[in-house]
């Protein structure tokens, strides 16, 4: 499915995992990012990806925790680096031109490369 | 279908059947209660391969692990509240399960049992560290099953085995007075527990996913499921047996893991006490990694991560040092020097609070025909699922009254 | 029902050899398992390391359920302290000797 038509947010984009196009993980659909109005139709602008993108889904006090914890980062993912969407959302770039790969990579320096089989 | 790795497959989920909390509670139960309580393992056994079966399913059709789609079948709420429990489930299981191996490693060797818990972790953390996930899955799973030992033991103590055949039968022993009656009702919950462990599930789907199941390979996710873990369930039988037929008559209630090497011990001697130990400590080992991994598995897809030990460990660095955060605070747990029944009790007891979350999210993506198209849940699965599913929910709000009032099993 | 929630009130605030009745349980199998492996042991089955071990760790069961006790002046807690008191390698006779007077004195509180 293109995110060209209409969606049903809840059951259909949010939530669902990211995948870019080299097939990686990078995220799940925390929120959206919409723009209209009351009695105007609503458009889906960009997807939104990180522990900031909780703050309209929990409760203040929960959200003192995640930024506590895991900061207040937010990635916007606009929808038209959208592939398709099915059980997860294929993206059309490397996550790392888009920004998501960042945490990642920052982990990785503190992984030594040797000694896997 | 490949014979070999079925084969193998089989075996491996024989081998790692057995845990610790398996281990002391199939002991316990055939002390205090003779062969009454066989019926509840093969009973629960039933309700671990229906769940496992529908995730491997789930993870061969929709080609996701079953983190993934229980945040987007539940939402971020209520997938965090699983996942938070999920995580102190696991973690205080990983931590009984490294006390365990710790305790089977201090009988063998003699050397102190909070050293070889350091041991054990850093020699666990480099076994995954160093081997693919299939080597894992299958050095551990396989050398577990020298836990045959008990099996065998079991032959060779001519145990009454009308008697024992008649423990398959669902059935309440007469003229237990009401403390006797709510103690075996515990061990009846404790028993689903420990048999359908949370981290059992997602350690098995997400195993799916790291092997690359696909729906070519239902039928071996079928026959693993059933023939694995209903073999394996045969050696939780036979300690259970063991310690009916040779503790109930002399006043032991088995109260360490040790006790349970006795049961090879008596016919078979030094041969048969080391080939326990070995086997006990190849299986508490295996599960030990399997919680702690199902733990990071769920944590990884739970947040849209790169996982898995099929890519090498820094191609998932977040994944790679939250399982080692994990194991080391576990370990951080068995050295503050809780005793490690203790551990083993609060694993399951936690577990079962938390069963009802883990199972439904599961039960309702294997009937969903938008993920699973034709493989959906048949009349069986769904009969079955839904049935074990009232009964986890029933166990899980008898749990905490029957442990307050048996004093943890102990009357 | 009305039953169960005052077991589970006695549970949550009871002194006396009632409440003593889970340890005294703990000693008396402790005792038993610590007979039973030295039976094990002179019959040469068990390896060295095991025995050693396990005698460290059934003292332990025996020492953590004496020192839960409410009642440490009671019959029972004068087993536990004689059962302590023998040597790692006491002959089974012995210890069961002290467990079976556990078990009587269990067994009389269980039917009270």
């Amino acid at each position: 499915m293109k995110p060209d038509g209409k969606l049903k947010l809840v059951s259909e984009l949010l939530d669902l995992p990211l995948l870019d196009s080299e097939g990686k993980y990078c995220g799940i659909v925390d929120d959206v990012e919409l723009v209209g109005g009351a009695g105007k139709d609503l458009e889906l602008k960009a997807l939104l990806v990180g522990p900031g993108a909780y703050a309209g889904r929990l409760p203040r006090w929960a959200m003192w925790v995640v930024e506590k914890v895991a900061g207040k980062r937010i990635t916007r993912v606009p929808i038209d680096r959208i592939r398709s969407i099915s059980g997860s959302v294929q993206l059309d770039r490397p996550g790392d031109e888009l920004g998501l790969h960042r945490s990642e990579k920052a982990a990785g320096k503190w992984i030594p490369r040797r000694g896997a089989l | 279908m490949n014979p070999l790795e079925l084969t193998l497959g089989i075996m491996t989920a024989v081998g790692g059947f057995v845990d610790i909390s398996e281990l002391v509670f199939a002991a316990k139960a055939g002390s205090a209660f003779g062969y009454a309580l066989i019926w509840v393992f093969a009973f629960s056994t039933i309700g671990i391969i229906v769940f496992s079966e529908m995730s491997g399913r789930v993870a061969a059709v929709a080609k996701q692990p079953v983190f993934n789609l229980m945040r987007h079948r539940l939402g971020l709420k209520l997938g965090l509240v699983t996942l938070a429990a999920s995580i102190i489930s696991n973690l205080i299981t990983c931590a009984a399960e490294i006390g365990g191996v710790a305790l089977v490693l201090n009988y063998l060797t003699g050397w102190p049992y909070l050293l070889m818990a350091v041991a054990m972790t850093a020699l666990l953390i480099a076994s995954i560290w160093v081997l693919p996930f299939k080597w894992i899955e299958r050095a551990y799973g396989l050398l577990g099953l020298f836990m045959i030992t008990f099996a065998v033991a079991l032959v060779a103590i001519h145990p009454p085995w009308g008697q024992l055949a008649g423990g398959f039968i669902p059935q309440i022993p007469h003229g237990l007075s009401t403390k006797e009656l709510l103690t075996f009702g515990y061990f009846m919950v404790a028993i689903v527990s420990a048999v359908m462990f949370p981290y059992e599930v997602y350690f098995y789907s997400s195993g799916g996913i790291e092997e690359e199941w696909g729906p070519k390979d239902i039928m071996t996710n079928r026959m693993t499921a059933i023939l694995g873990m209903g073999l394996g369930s045969l050696l939780a039988i036979a300690i259970l047996s063991n310690s009916a037929q040779l503790f109930s008559g002399i006043n032991v209630d088995p109260e360490i893991p040790g006790s349970a090497a006795l049961e090879a011990a008596i016919p078979f001697g030094k041969w048969g006490l080391v080939l326990a130990l070995l086997g006990m400590f190849f299986a508490i080992a295996g599960a030990a990694v399997e919680t702690c991994m199902a733990n990071a598995y769920s944590i990884a897809q739970f947040f849209g991560w790169m996982w898995g030990r099929h890519k090498k460990p820094w191609e998932a660095p977040r994944f790679t040092m939250t399982w080692i955060v994990l194991f080391l605070a576990a370990l951080g747990i068995v050295l503050t020097g809780v005793d490690v029944m203790m551990l083993v009790e609060f694993a399951v007891l936690f577990s079962i609070l938390v069963l009802p979350l883990t199972y439904l999210p599961l039960l309702l993506l294997s009937g969903d025909k938008d993920y699973m198209r034709e493989y959906v849940n048949g009349p069986v699965a769904k009969g079955l699922g839904w049935l074990y599913f009232a009964i986890i929910t029933a166990a899980a709000l008898a749990a905490l009254p029957l442990f307050f009032l048996t004093s943890g099993g102990n009357g | 029902m009305r039953r169960v929630w005052f077991l589970l009130a006695l549970a949550a605030c009871s002194k006396g050899p009632q409440a003593d009745l889970q340890y005294i349980k703990q000693a008396r199998s402790a005792g038993a398992e610590w007979a039973l492996v030295n039976e094990q042991a002179s019959a040469g089955k068990l390896t060295a390391t095991y025995v050693g071990s396990m005698h460290q760790w059934l003292r332990q069961q025996i020492q953590t359920a004496s020192s839960g006790l409410t009642e440490p002046d009671a019959r029972y807690a004068i087993e536990m302290q004689a059962l302590l008191s023998q040597p790692d390698d006491a002959a089974p006779e012995e210890l069961r000797a002290h467990v079976d007077k556990l078990k009587q004195i269990e067994d009389s509180l269980e039917s009270a």
